[in-house]
């Protein structure tokens, strides 16, 4: 254990596996190629040459505390949404921050305030792909979206909604999942309204391109993922 | 005395994924090309110190990988150090050079930049480029770099109405620049045919609105410069290119934090007041979560140091730093180019193409030359250094991209979703 508290409060233990796992990524080579392969600087200058490639794996746990913008996440475990606000110059943070950033205020501490489950989608975009540990979770739609009163916007993944209906300006109830596990994705949002279609940013082919789009995403990740496979956006 | 810095050589080891050859390998091949295009150059008697540009330690599973470089290219015991700011680290190399050189303290500067991205599939890739931005935040939503451009993109769409359309445009002119440039990826994985908008859209969605053609390339590359003091250049080259004028800007590191920013409120009035009344007007209007202010920061601060008022007249091309085609429209609007919200004027009357009034990207740029991020807007400058001193015909055996009696250029460089940027302002003697 390399994180050593005074006193361990309360806890969800990990799954020692977990260490185990990290272990078996400790830059072992586990396998090897020889290529053959292009050489050369220029495409126009290019001969052939044979390369050992190893296969390397490397994995670690990290122990992270959340500062002392803690009481954030643990707000999300209890379904509680927290930001902060500085009692200089009255701006209120969510993403919170434990100082004030605002020229003059001096790098004031910030006070805890308990924030209402509303805000408005203020920019968003309909992920067809990403990092590996979201993949099973495509289709989905991130928003970022502005609590209500806070001078800054929270990512969230939007559910209950068509993907070409969403815009800027759309307002959102925030929700909590069911299980939480103390991080921003315990948070997810949904329409507190019914979308307007005046405002749509798609052109009709634009939305027949789109719904194309998300099918073959969707069936690629049910495709590889099987029963894992969660997209959060279904045509 | 004079401080004036020159580029007095420059080389590239193409980008493409994967290259085989090992990181320091690339790196000799860039050197090997400066040498045997200035022969004046007495290597490594006249490189006084070295600044290694490369972006990230997961992607090589290699930390101080510079150590390897450095003795690699037979340059011990002589000064170096690496810089790292994300995508900006090849500009913030350049930029530390010339300032390395202003001091007085070193007369020349030699600046390597190299990566290689291929050692890890896309998707974790993705994820380490991702490490990149908060990981408490914008990461484990499911974010990464082409979402968090993309969310930006889609504000400023909502804002200023640019379309796909123009987006896939930018795509179109980059990609068949790119197709001339023998040292491309695009060309090296797809050869010589032109694109259109069309195959734009048949490409795959990533992040919607982007697609895979508007989005910057996974590669491996290399790419070094030699900046010198104008009492050494003239030793090594009778037509050196001088850095006129540099500057640096800074933004949040979360995206999500600009649309109230004080920071930022009040810096632009001018901006400020070009707010479209589509939405609630945030408390700093610029650049909020549309538009780009470390670059409008540090583009202001070069052209200052440069004396250019007027940058459509007084540049003749620029390279920008276009990892998705919405930053190269919004970075119109940044770097002055336009007013905040006619970008999109500039594509659709094809101002930036070849052949506009202000050529962007000839070399194709990240998403058709490549992005081996430590080696990229090297890569860039080096294409600018071709162009001012005219080799570019000869480097690229074709003059398809070849401008004649060019002036100045200029090199926009950023880190993250624009957390930080450079811009440099090059001009022939």
């Amino acid at each position: 254990m390399t994180y050593r508290p005074k006193k361990i409060v309360e806890a969800f233990e990990y799954n020692k596996k977990w260490d185990e796992w990290a272990k078996q990524g400790d830059w072992s080579t586990i396998g090897w190629r020889w290529v053959e392969g292009p050489r050369g600087h220029r495409l126009d200058q290019l001969s052939s040459a044979n390369y050992l490639v190893i296969q390397r794996p490397h994995a670690s746990v990290y122990h992270h505390s959340y500062g002392m913008i803690s009481k954030f996440f643990k707000g999300l475990l209890e379904k509680k949404l927290y930001g902060t606000k500085c009692p200089k110059c009255g701006l209120t943070f969510c993403p919170p921050r434990a100082h004030c950033w605002t020229p003059g205020c001096g790098l004031q501490e910030t006070e805890w305030v308990e924030l209402p489950l509303r805000g408005e989608v203020h920019t968003f975009s309909i992920m067809a792909f990403s990092a590996t540990p979201f993949l099973k979770t495509l289709p989905f739609i991130i928003a970022y979206v502005r609590v209500e009163g806070c001078c800054t916007t929270v990512p969230t993944r939007l559910t209950n909604i068509n993907p070409w209906e969403v815009y800027p300006g759309l307002k959102v109830n925030i929700h909590f999942v069911d299980n939480t596990k103390g991080d921003i994705m315990d948070l997810y949002c949904t329409p507190s309204e019914t979308p307007d279609p005046s405002k749509c940013m798609m052109t009709a082919e634009g939305i027949e391109r789109l719904k194309n789009d998300v099918r073959k995403v969707r069936d690629w990740v049910v495709g590889k993922f099987g029963e894992e496979a969660k997209p959060s956006v279904n045509i | 005395m004079s401080n004036r810095v020159a580029v007095v050589g420059t080389g590239i080891s193409r980008f493409d994924n994967p290259r085989f050859e090992l990181h320091e390998e690339l790196c000799a091949e860039a050197v090997r090309e400066m040498l045997a295009d200035n022969p004046n150059i007495d290597y490594p008697k006249d490189i006084d110190a070295v600044m290694y540009s490369y972006f990230s330690d997961h992607l090589a599973g290699q930390l101080c990988f510079h150590w390897i470089i450095h003795d690699y290219l037979g340059l011990l015991p002589k000064p170096a150090y690496r810089v790292e700011s994300g995508g900006a680290t090849p500009v913030d190399a350049l930029i530390n050079a010339f300032m390395y050189i202003k001091s007085g303290i070193f007369k020349n500067v030699l600046v390597v930049g190299f990566e290689k991205m291929s050692e890890l599939n896309t998707p974790k890739v993705n994820e380490m480029i991702a490490a990149a931005s908060d990981t408490d935040w914008d990461f484990p939503v499911g974010g990464y770099y082409t979402g968090y451009y993309a969310v930006l993109e889609t504000r400023h769409m909502h804002l200023y109405g640019e379309t796909q359309e123009d987006l896939a445009k930018i795509a179109v002119k980059n990609h068949n620049n790119a197709t001339f440039n023998p040292y491309s990826q695009w060309r090296s994985q797809h050869g010589t045919t032109f694109i259109t908008v069309e195959d734009v859209f048949k490409s795959r969605l990533i992040s919607w609105p982007y697609r895979a053609y508007n989005c910057a390339m996974i590669s491996d590359g290399a790419s070094c410069m030699l900046l010198s003091s104008e009492e050494t250049a003239k030793k090594f080259t009778d037509s050196p290119v001088w850095v006129t004028g540099v500057g640096l800007g800074t933004d949040t590191m979360r995206p999500g934090d600009r649309v109230d920013n004080p920071m930022y409120k009040g810096l632009y009035p001018e901006d400020e007041a070009l707010y479209p009344d589509v939405s609630t007007k945030t408390a700093s209007p610029y650049p909020e979560m549309a538009n780009f202010g470390s670059m409008r920061t540090s583009g202001d601060m070069a052209y200052n140091m440069a004396g250019i008022d007027d940058p459509v007249k007084q540049l003749d091309f620029a390279e920008l730093f276009n990892p998705y085609d919405g930053v190269e429209l919004a970075v119109y609007e940044d770097l002055r180019f336009c007013k905040l919200g006619d970008g999109k004027k500039l594509v659709r009357e094809g101002v930036t193409e070849w052949g506009g009034q202000l050529p962007c990207q000839i070399s194709g740029a990240h998403t058709a030359a490549g992005h081996p991020v430590g080696a990229t807007s090297i890569a860039q400058a080096a294409q600018i250094y071709w162009q001012l001193t005219e080799q570019t015909a000869n480097k690229w055996k074709t003059n398809a991209r070849a401008l004649s009696g060019a002036q100045r250029a200029l090199l926009q460089g950023h880190g993250g979703t624009g957390c930080q940027s450079g811009v440099m302002i090059f001009e022939r003697g």
